[in-house]
């Protein structure tokens, strides 16, 4: 009971982890209609970010966190601007092929400039638990998942509750009456995308210190991302925070009844499985 | 006028360096590799280009090699495989058939020289591989594969037998595994082992390879109270298993991995929660490994780390070996033909900086693992085939207890 209880709660912790990766694929994703596969790739920058403030500028890596994301913001909104804006009429295929790409040419540049030497933001307190009852509460996950809601409430109340927001949102149901309304759709895409990559860099912080940091670490995470956002669907951010859950939680519970090897059986599975029944996400408006 | 002069100038000078600047060489002996120098595995793929390369500079330096009356030169004709097997796989075919080199050393890891082995032997060229362990790359009677590295079913060997003379004696086992060619010859030979010393195998468990999450298996092993963690896997994976058996506060009497451990890079992430890690290695940087060419081990290793600025682990020391056994396979069979120098490699026995190189009917070496573990910020030898060389701390203390 003890166990089940223990992996219930690594599920959740690794659930709010997810999510947080997500939330930015699933922003960009809905209101700019691209899948932007060099997501995992923006990530592992972020990762690397919050690794250089943190070693070599002694920034505790969770106080580090809006520097990184301001870092990642900017060249969110210049890759856009310069680069995926070209693209932005174009059909999803080539949307597809440029930000392949793109996740081809960073981890590439990543390893001539960081080495494929393995890294680890590791500050003195990342490794503590907190000891309740049987169940042990690992610090760093405990506040990235902290961070993770914090974030997606915070997307949430922008989106719904503030000009940008609304605006962001109008632009993704009817691009033409965005306009009449004075909205400026380059800036605005640019902005968005900016938004979402800084996301990915502060899941890319949050990932360092639980994980280990290689420029290769992004094609799985942009896989991962990728499931929750449809399992989660792309309406609102509290349905990334559910996919993520949803996800963390099956992959722990498959390790621990079914065995490792089966957790990504799982969480594709599932995927497959929900874009059969509900295609628009488990919050998602029924089809 | 001036252009076309310049350009004769330049065709002149491109001429003059083709041409092969010593005439006492003969044409140069060509050796082969499709390397992973880019790509998930590009870290330790970067041990076998310097350890080639170093290698091969070195037997140069001192002369090449003689084979009759004639000394030749050796070349390097290294590709990057970018961690991909398929591609990998055509590199070697285009290494044998377009680029028509001499011989071939190998990939790094198992699962590649797996499937690289098959273009060896499909063109009877002698492949030495110091990066795949694997039982099953030697297990298909292939002809023309050899191999350095000491076989996977035996590298928790020492390691089981000192468990036996620990104190207090540990009880239960958990043993975790990557589903890949080389950890799962790990895990198959370890069972019997384990077995033999009559140490229970409370835990069996296959994970996928590039797993990143390992908190439920760590919660099985806080759960089922287990002493002896054996972990065979890649070093990612096993940076995430102690980074969050930290986090767990899960802290078995002992750990021991198969990779990682040895190398500075694993010290280096882990800082000091890298202390009382167990792991093995084949090779030590002693004094007492004489080396023809580099003098011995020791000094190999003050060079190696002088030139690429990080120190050698057994994959370096292994790789040159592989460039040594085919030097010396060459010059014994006094010819560069493959099938020659075949049966030469597998007759070979010399001593290097490596240890003793001969390989047993199915092409493999066989030298014993030496234990080591990291104590303080040290890398310790604790055990090796003559019994104990230095204490091991153990148990491992809790995690807030350090």
């Amino acid at each position: 009971m003890d166990l089940l209880a223990q992996i219930l709660i690594n599920g959740i912790l690794l659930g709010g982890l997810y999510a947080v990766m997500a939330l930015g694929l699933a922003l960009v994703w809905g209101v700019l209609n691209i899948v932007n596969l060099a997501h995992g790739a923006f990530i592992m920058l972020g990762a690397y970010v919050s690794w250089y403030l943190y070693t070599y500028a002694g920034v505790d890596p969770f106080l580090g966190l809006p520097i990184t994301a301001m870092v990642m913001f900017v060249i969110g909104y210049a890759v856009q601007r310069g680069l995926l804006n070209l693209i932005v009429r174009a059909p999803m295929f080539n949307t597809l092929l440029i930000t392949f790409g793109l996740e081809v040419v960073l981890t590439y540049l990543a390893q001539l400039a960081f080495s494929a030497d393995f890294r680890t933001i590791n500050p003195s307190y990342a490794g503590n638990s907190i000891q309740w009852g049987p169940i042990v509460l690992p610090v760093a996950r405990l506040l990235a998942f902290g961070v993770a809601i914090a974030l997606t409430v915070a997307m949430w109340l922008l989106l719904l509750h503030t000009r940008l927001g609304r605006a962001i949102r109008a632009t993704a149901q009817n691009l033409v009456a965005a306009r009449l309304y004075g909205v400026e759709p380059r800036h605005l895409y640019a902005v968005t995308f900016g938004i979402g990559i800084a996301l990915a860099g502060t899941a890319g912080g949050l990932y360092g210190t639980v994980s280990q940091i290689n420029p290769y670490i992004g094609a799985a995470l942009t896989a991962k991302s990728f499931a929750i956002s449809i399992i989660g669907g792309l309406d609102n951010p509290l349905g990334v925070i559910v996919g993520g859950l949803f996800l963390g939680i099956l992959e722990s519970l498959t390790s621990l009844y079914v065995g490792s090897t089966f957790a990504d059986v799982a969480s594709f599975g599932v995927l497959v499985l929900v874009l059969m029944v509900r295609p628009n996400g488990l919050l998602g408006k029924a089809a | 006028m001036l252009k076309i002069s310049g350009l004769t100038a330049l065709l002149f000078a491109a001429a003059a360096v083709t041409m092969p600047s010593n005439g006492a060489f003969a044409k140069d002996i060509v050796l082969g590799a499709s390397v992973q120098l880019t790509g998930p595995v590009a870290n330790t793929g970067r041990y076998y280009r310097d350890a080639y390369q170093f290698a091969i500079d070195k037997i140069n330096a001192s002369g090449g090699i003689k084979v009759g009356n004639e000394s030749h030169k050796l070349a390097l004709k290294l590709y990057d495989n970018q961690s991909d097997v398929n591609l990998s796989v055509r590199q070697y075919t285009q290494l044998v058939s377009q680029d028509k080199v001499d011989f071939l050393l190998g990939p790094f890891a198992s699962n590649f020289a797996l499937a690289d082995s098959a273009v060896s032997e499909k063109y009877r060229i002698p492949m030495v591989q110091g990066g795949g362990a694997s039982d099953q790359i030697f297990a298909r009677k292939f002809k023309f594969i050899f191999g350095t590295l000491a076989p996977a079913s035996n590298y928790f060997g020492s390691t089981i037998d000192m468990l036996k003379g620990l104190s207090p004696a540990p009880k239960s086992v958990a043993l975790l595994y990557a589903d890949d060619a080389f950890d799962v010859s790990v895990a198959d030979g370890t069972r019997p082992k384990l077995k033999q010393a009559d140490l229970a195998l409370a835990m069996d468990e296959r994970y996928s390879t590039n797993a990143t999450d390992f908190n439920s298996l760590l919660s099985q092993i806080r759960s089922k109270n287990i002493d002896v963690v054996l972990v065979a896997g890649h070093e990612t994976e096993i940076l995430n298993f102690v980074r969050q058996a930290k986090s767990l506060a899960v802290a078995p009497k002992m750990y021991s991995f198969t990779v990682g451990v040895p190398s500075e890079d694993f010290r280096k992430a882990l800082g000091k929660d890298a202390d009382y890690a167990f792991g093995m290695t084949a090779w030590l940087p002693s004094a007492k490994l004489k080396d023809r060419w580099f003098g011995d081990a020791g000094q190999f290793a003050v060079a190696y780390k002088a030139k690429f600025g990080y120190d050698p682990d057994y994959h370096a020391a292994s790789g040159v070996a592989d460039v040594e056994a085919l030097a010396q396979a060459v010059e014994n069979a006094g010819s560069i033909d493959p099938a020659k120098v075949r049966d030469a490699l597998a007759k070979v026995k010399f001593d290097s900086l490596y240890g003793s190189i001969a390989f047993s009917d199915n092409g493999q070496i066989n030298l014993p693992q030496t234990v080591i573990q990291v104590q303080g910020d040290k890398l310790t030898a604790i055990y090796g085939a003559n019994g104990l060389i230095a204490e091991p701390k153990y148990p491992m203390p809790a995690w807030n207890a350090r």
